[in-house]
């Protein structure tokens, strides 16, 4: 089973009103699973027409899916006035992912149900954020000294901290990609970019073709591409909303190119295009990446990227298009030598505390 | 050739499997239904026992929720046989002994239920009905609650469901969220004494809550399940050993403070939430109902019920 009739449903909401009871039977489990419910329940909401045809127990799952979300937003919301409140004044902090996308008011946004919040500063100021954020009460929510080492020499942000009792975790970065990988973005570029948001205070975000860049890295260079359709999704309405004219294509393909991510803009930018219909000119794109490793990634990603139901089972190419993805996240993660570093230290450490339960 | 089954418990336990396509069951609760794939022979037999009056469904087109019950994995199956809970694939729960599959299940249908069903205020309260007037009683855990839900069902009021007051914030009424009773130690033998009508699943001894058993919903029940009830009372029963029957108003703002707290989604649902409890404690009286007598609790309430419609 799969997403077969989620695609059209995320491409033209009117397909709703074509689907059976059988349908919607998979249709909402797949689109719970890909964390999308919220968002066709609030396209669905939008249309009264379409609403109203929906069979109520159908659209009992949306209704509840659009409660679920408000209350999610309303965290976020909270999270990001208790951050306010504990960072000295005057500093300017960029929100990243589902928080700056909910305080951008994007359609896109709505219905999403975020963990966490994601923040980041310059490197430079990092130390007096975390400072800031820990005082205030927020605790990192690893106290292993190896893992507290490895965010902060290899990642690209400090190991989640959270203020007790909290329903929201938070992400403080300095860069968007790890600064192990092999995509370096250019940072001076990206903090230059930043804009201040209307009536968000101190809260700013990612210029509108970095926001793009930065969901594309996310996608396809730092995650492990299994249930990533939301991913896609979040993609798509970027470019719906940004990219209105040939300069705007001129500007993100320089941005792109600068930032060192011309790959997974393009990988974004044909998958986006195939499953969501997305406007992408053809006479505005980034170099393709070498046919070998388009049909590699194409494998995995169309494999594992959208979601199945488990008594239709996913088989055994699902299975392993989904360890291929963990593969390829750690190797683009790390060069080798590290990532059989890292390895050996997880595996031992596992040993040990297993040991030691023993 | 005879007619099909109109309820689970009309089929022939020895050939359960045959009335079930693709070893899938489907349990109309009310408010939800349930699609159950690969159950355990243990949870078989206990389903045709506790889900006895509920309708049977060949097929059944939109399922609410998938769950699994499958027997657990591996070299582990012969030693030790577990069942395992999941719910689209994703088990939630460590594996339970099989042989305490039913009340795994059980445990697992609340819960998605309670998680999921976000379209609804679900109180943590029992609902029970003459005709489509409704009582509600809700009360912490350990108050007697299931028991007095139980005893009531057994003199002839529609149960609606001993654990979950399903509001409806867009019209008011109270659906159906009908399940076997829940009944922990001493109120097992409490209710088998209550009445001989009184239908009881197998005794579960030590699980997390102590010995469990399992009440039977009967057949005026289980028929109307799909139909709601318009909440007419509300009550905060309280257990007392010896106790004589006593009977406290609650001022209205004490009513909407205890059902909002004894809610599973107050929190969540906000502004919904707050204008269907603030609209329930306006138009039901409420009191504390303190009592040592089944029997006597159970008269009394259907005195006030029948009082409430004489007044309003």
């Amino acid at each position: 089973m799969t997403a077969t009739r989620l695609l059209p449903l995320l491409r033209d909401i009117d397909q709703a009103v074509a689907l059976t009871p059988a349908q919607w039977d998979d249709t909402v489990r797949l689109a719970r699973q890909s964390r999308l419910l919220g968002l066709i329940a609030h396209r669905l909401r939008d249309r009264d027409d379409l609403w109203r045809a929906l069979f109520p127990a159908v659209r009992g799952h949306l209704q509840a899916a659009i409660h679920y979300s408000t209350h999610r937003a309303q965290m976020v919301r909270l999270e990001l006035d208790a951050i306010d409140a504990a960072l000295p004044a005057g500093r300017r902090m960029v929100i990243l992912k589902g928080a700056a996308y909910l305080l951008q008011g994007l359609e896109f946004a709505r219905g999403r149900i975020p963990n966490d919040v994601d923040l980041m500063v310059p490197r430079a100021g990092l130390d007096e954020a975390e400072a800031a954020l820990k005082s205030a009460g927020w605790e990192s929510e690893t106290d292993d000294a190896y893992d507290q080492r490895y965010y902060r020499e290899w990642s690209h942000e400090l190991p989640p901290m959270r203020f007790p009792g909290h329903a929201l975790e938070i992400d403080l970065h300095h860069t968007i990609s790890p600064v192990t990988s092999r995509i370096r973005v250019d940072d001076a570029l990206m903090f230059e970019g930043v804009r201040d948001l209307a009536g968000a205070g101190r809260f700013a975000v990612l210029h509108p073709c970095d926001q793009i860049v930065h969901a594309a890295i996310h996608l396809f260079q730092d995650s492990e591409l299994s249930n990533r359709l939301r991913d896609l999704v979040d993609i798509d309405g970027l470019i719906r909303r940004a990219m209105r004219s040939e300069a705007d294509w001129r500007e993100l393909l320089s941005r792109s190119e600068r930032h060192g991510a011309g790959d997974v803009l393009w990988y974004a930018l044909h998958y986006c295009r195939t499953w969501l219909g997305t406007p992408v000119p053809t006479n505005l794109a980034p170099r393709p990446p070498p046919a070998w490793r388009r049909y590699l990634l194409d494998r995995i990603f169309s494999r594992a990227s959208l979601p199945g139901l488990p008594d239709a089972g996913g088989g055994f190419g699902r299975g392993l298009a989904l360890r291929l993805g963990t593969f390829r996240y750690h190797w683009l993660r790390m060069p080798p030598g590290l990532l059989l570093r890292h390895g050996l230290a997880k595996t031992w450490r596992a040993t040990g505390r297993s040991a030691a339960t023993d | 050739m005879t007619s099909p089954p109109e309820r689970i418990g009309d089929i022939p336990l020895s050939r359960f499997d045959d009335y079930f396509p693709g070893g899938r069951v489907y349990i109309d609760y009310g408010a939800c239904r349930v699609a159950v794939t690969a159950p355990v022979a243990e949870l078989k037999a206990a389903l045709h026992r506790v889900y006895g009056a509920f309708a049977y469904l060949r097929r059944n087109d939109f399922s609410d929720f998938h769950v699994g019950i499958h027997s657990g994995r591996g070299l582990r199956r012969w030693l030790r046989p577990t069942a395992r809970f999941s719910i689209d694939g994703v088990e939630p729960f460590e594996p339970y002994p099989r042989d305490s599959a039913l009340p795994m299940f059980e445990w697992g249908v609340n819960w998605c239920f309670a998680q999921r069903f976000n379209q609804y205020v679900l109180l943590h309260a029992g609902a029970l009905a003459l005709g489509d007037r409704a009582v509600i009683m809700a009360a912490t855990p350990g108050s007697g609650k299931s028991t007095l839900a139980a005893a009531l069902m057994l003199r002839g009021w529609r149960l609606l469901s001993d654990e979950f007051g399903v509001l409806d914030p867009a019209s008011g009424l109270l659906l159906p969220m009908l399940k076997p009773v829940a009944l922990k130690n001493r109120s097992i033998d409490v209710i088998r004494e209550f009445s001989a009508e009184a239908v009881l699943g197998p005794v579960f001894p030590e699980t997390r809550k102590g010995d469990v058993a399992h009440l039977a919903p009967d057949a005026a029940s289980a028929d109307a399940v799909g139909r709601p009830a318009r909440p007419a009372l509300v009550l905060f029963p309280r257990y007392q050993a010896g106790a004589a029957l006593e009977l406290l108003p609650q001022p209205r703002e004490q009513a909407f403070a205890r059902l909002a707290f004894n809610s599973f989604n107050y929190a969540l649902l906000g502004p919904v939430a707050f204008h269907a409890v603030a609209d329930l404690a306006e138009g039901c009286p409420a009191y504390e109902l303190r009592y040592g007598s089944l029997d006597e609790a159970v008269a009394r309430i259907r005195t006030l019920l029948e009082h409430e419609e004489a007044t309003s």
